[in-house]
């Protein structure tokens, strides 16, 4: 594909169009519902994207064709119809804005009613944001001072027209487009995403964060996410998710990827809090992900999530240590309630020499909801010393939910130490009685314990998502008590 | 062509004889259904994930041969005790047993079959192919003066069992499962033990397998354990190449209390692997699970644990641990403790942990005059030993520590 070039590659569009009858209709930007060859060709198109990422695409798609749905998951639903789906959608207005006062103001409403506000962020947090309306990146704020410091941080299709090259040999190096049947998906039909690339020693002075949304109704959104943290760098990456409410179920299969390179350092957090659903269990998002990150020698990994939304939650990141005395760490705190289904934890797969992993899931059941952690813990023979520790507690707050643990541990070291413990409890009454005794009333006591319990987690957050975060669990928890 | 011959199952029961067992017809169904289309399972299977079967499926079994009564006497682990010879389809059943305790052959005297579950291929084989097993009843109030045990010697062939025991009200029993092989034999053996625990029985099963390199060796427990009752089974592996236990205890009434308990030594090539299910149905229950094991050269260990607490069995206590000693490079543990749980007030945990010896002990023993291997010994012997202090019998435990001194020079 070397010698492809732009005028070949915008007869090739062109040809394209003409080819599937496509007349591009600028306001109404969704592509037709269904999925097939013709829709990704489309999507690709319209992304204006080169012609290997095309194929990589068409290659996914005829791999997840043959793939049938993962059913080892300890949740039930109805399965999503995929011909039913819009693979793309963005809003009406496409426009690149020269400046944040150039945004929408209604988009600005929309975002003020999610809590993100973007002025405030910008002015006292100091926090870039790439937000995601639906599947097209709407603005980036403090480009100017990431890229003083050669550090790229644009959304994923930016990314594959300016830094080709680098999307090029990273993406689906972690998560190869045979991984699963979500992950091929994903890399058929992904719309947009963000992508990071923090040079060689630089340290990344502000804690990078990306908010996805979920806006148009029958959309599913497949975000790809590329993190690349190149040798020594340090990069603090943030995901925030919030949806409005629908009442059918939205699919929702992202892939993230991290590389930490040579004594690279990644931390991933998250706050997920897409719509769980009404009461009766009826709506609610799905949310299928595969996230995993790499570590090269001496490189560390940190995945820290709080999940309190989505009706179904599949999701596992995970670490390959790959690198001598690489590190990985998993925190999680997955929050259930009403009829929410959570199947989440993580993989920690030992390759290197002295790697290290803990591993920290708090659940948190209420409702008639199921929560389930799954981990796998796998030691291959050449992981001399290695060591894993995983710590999996359940809380159960009615007699009508479920907590599930699902560990496997997989040992091909003599040196290798692991150790895995796991609890499963209500909140106690003698700390409620004491709470109480005290004069803090019964909500207040179990929001406190809750927090209590979360706590080795929430402490891994940086400060702006772990106030988020403390809110969140309260709100997800309200009036939950059986 | 050949795509009839090309399945394994069907190669591997093609000389299998149908049971004349009195097994209900649901059950028959339900093992033929689960059958049909199926060959062996490969490692994509949840169930069999770390269990090759190739060498099962291309084992050339010998021919069965018959042991006499004498030849059998041989491989008692215990002098004193209701013994009971289990081989190929001959069962020779003691006389003279004390009042209260029954035990026939299921092919003279068919008992009642409850629709037992069957986890794998295996288990449904057996429902259709098994030939003989015992039926042990032991009535309501009585305290058995001393074990009953079962020898099981495999002499070549493949052999499907159903023993099924029946413990009244308030009983009292210990019960071994001896199982040996002969050596330069080639056998397989799948034995179905299901167990009918009623109120306040108190039973002790104990299970010793020390089979030989060529024995295959598959183990399903099926128990209903009934109000107050207290049940064990303590399942000790010393040889044999390859041993599958599957046990599933389901509790019935409230205030039961269940122990299920595993050791295991392995070395060279030996695969074992124990699977749990304890099924909590009631309130007011507990469970203690406790696996341990060493394994050295290129053997396997796997435990799968699955402690099941239901919506109405709260307040229940359950407990489950895995630890293994891992000492060579090839061998490998993998582990998997499972909790699901559907009641609130509950207080359930697990634990597991795979690793070495711990440096500092082997040095405090070391600082004072013990040889390198002398102080390994000592810690996996004191490592084992928890699970060891279940066996309540001398003779039994002298047994075993003697096979493990044998296999490992370790001494006691």
């Amino acid at each position: 594909m070397s010698n492809y070039t732009e005028n070949e590659l915008a007869q090739d569009l062109e040809n394209q169009e003409y080819k599937f009858g496509f007349v591009t209709d600028i306001e109404a930007d969704t592509v037709p519902i269904g999925l097939n060859e013709d829709i990704i060709r489309l999507i690709s198109a319209k992304k204006n994207e080169p012609q290997w990422l095309l194929d990589e695409r068409l290659k996914a798609f005829a791999i997840w064709q043959e793939m049938t749905e993962p059913e080892w998951a300890h949740v039930h639903y109805q399965k999503p119809d995929f011909q039913a789906i819009a693979y793309y959608s963005a809003p009406k207005q496409t426009k690149k804005y020269e400046s944040w006062d150039d945004v929408d103001p209604e988009l600005k409403e929309t975002m003020k009613k999610l809590g993100i506000s973007m002025e405030e962020q910008q002015r006292l947090t100091g926090v870039a944001v790439d937000f995601v309306m639906d599947s097209v990146s709407v603005a980036t704020s403090f480009k100017a001072k990431l890229s003083e410091l050669g550090i790229i941080f644009c959304s994923f299709s930016e990314a594959v027209q300016e830094h080709p090259e680098l999307v090029q040999k990273y993406m689906g190096t972690v998560v190869p487009s045979t991984d699963n049947f979500y992950a091929a998906l994903n890399s058929a039909v992904f719309t947009d995403g963000s992508f990071c690339y923090i040079p060689k020693g630089v340290r990344c002075p502000m804690e990078l964060s990306t908010y996805f949304r979920i806006n148009a109704g029958g959309t599913g959104q497949f975000e790809r996410t590329l993190v690349v943290a190149d040798e020594g760098a340090y990069v603090s990456y943030l995901e925030g998710c919030t949806a409005p409410q629908r009442d059918e179920n939205q699919l929702h299969a992202a892939v993230v990827e991290l590389i930490a390179l040579k004594d690279a350092e990644i931390k991933y957090s998250t706050v997920q809090n897409w719509y769980p659903g009404d009461k009766e269990g009826k709506g609610g998002v799905f949310n299928f992900v595969t996230k995993r990150g790499i570590c090269e020698t001496n490189a560390k990994i940190s995945w820290t999530q709080v999940e309190t939304g989505s009706a179904v939650t599949w999701k596992y990141p995970s670490c390959i240590l790959k690198g001598d005395h690489s590190v990985g760490e998993f925190y999680s705190v997955a929050v259930t309630n009403n009829f929410q289904q959570a199947d989440t934890g993580t993989k920690m797969i030992h390759l290197g020499k002295n790697t290290k992993s803990t591993i920290i899931s708090k659940g948190i059941s209420a409702g008639n909801s199921q929560n389930a952690y799954r981990g796998l813990v796998q030691i291959h023979k050449g992981a001399q010393n290695a060591r894993n520790f995983s710590q999996c507690d359940s809380l159960l707050m009615t007699d009508h939910c479920g907590a599930h643990t699902f560990p496997y541990i997989e040992c091909k070291n003599p040196t290798a130490k692991i150790e895995h413990e796991a609890t499963t409890s209500k909140i106690g009454e003698d700390q409620l009685f004491y709470c109480m005794q005290r004069g803090i009333s019964e909500e207040k006591a179990i929001s406190l314990i809750v927090n209590g319990y979360c706590k080795e987690v929430l402490n891994q957050l940086p400060m702006e998502f772990a106030v988020e975060a403390q809110k969140l669990l309260a709100i997800s928890l309200e009036g939950s008590v059986g | 062509m050949e795509t009839t011959v090309s399945n394994k199952l069907d190669q591997f029961s093609a000389d299998l004889s149908v049971s004349p067992l009195a097994i209900p017809q649901a059950l028959q169904h339900a093992a033929q259904a689960y059958l049909s289309g199926k060959d062996f399972p490969t490692t994509k299977s949840e169930r069999f994930k770390y269990t090759r079967l190739g060498k099962l499926a291309s084992a050339a079994f010998t021919n069965a041969i018959q042991l006499d009564t004498a030849q059998l006497n041989a491989y008692c682990v215990l002098n004193d005790a209701y013994t009971i010879f289990v081989n190929n389809d001959q069962i020779i059943v003691p006389q003279n047993l004390p009042s209260g305790l029954e035990i026939t052959q299921i092919a003279q005297h068919p008992g009642t079959f409850h629709d037992a579950s069957f986890n794998d291929i295996f288990g449904a084989l057996n429902v259709l192919h098994a030939q003989n097993g015992l039926n042990i009843t032991l009535a309501k109030h009585c305290t058995l003066d001393k074990p009953i045990q079962i020898v099981q010697v495999n002499s070549g062939g493949k052999h499907f069992y159903r023993h099924h025991f029946t413990f009244g009200e308030n009983a009292e029993a210990a019960i071994y499962v001896v199982s040996k092989s002969l050596a330069d034999t080639i056998s397989f053996a799948h034995t179905h033990f299901q167990y009918d625990i009623a109120q306040s029985a108190r039973i002790r099963v104990s299970k010793i397998q020390d089979c030989s390199a060529g024995h295959f060796d598959f183990n399903e427990d099926r128990a209903q354990q009934n109000a107050q009752a207290h049940f064990e089974i303590n399942t000790i592996t010393l040889d044999g190449s390859f041993v599958r236990n599957d046990a599933a205890v389901a509790v019935e009434g409230q205030h039961a209390q269940t122990y299920l308990n595993g050791a295991y030594w392995l070395k060279d090539e030996q695969h074992v692997a124990n699977y749990t299910t304890m099924d909590h149905r009631v309130a007011n229950c507990e469970s203690f699970e406790t696996y341990k094991g060493v394994a050295t050269d290129r053997s396997t260990a796997v435990f799968n644990g699955k402690v099941f607490v239901r919506k109405d069995a709260q307040k229940t206590n359950a407990y489950q641990s895995n630890a293994n000693v891992l000492l060579s490079e090839n061998a490998s543990v993998n582990s998997k403790p499972e909790l699901e749980i559907y009641a609130d007030d509950v207080k359930c945990s697990h634990g597991s942990t795979t690793g070495q010896l711990d440096e500092t002990a082997l040095f405090y023993l070391r600082a004072r005059g013990l040889s390198a291997a002398s102080a390994k010994n000592l810690l996996l012997q004191a490592f084992m030993e928890d699970v060891l202090t279940y066996i309540k019998e001398e003779e039994a435990l002298a047994y075993i520590h003697q096979r493990i001194a044998d296999r490992f020079n370790w001494n006691y």
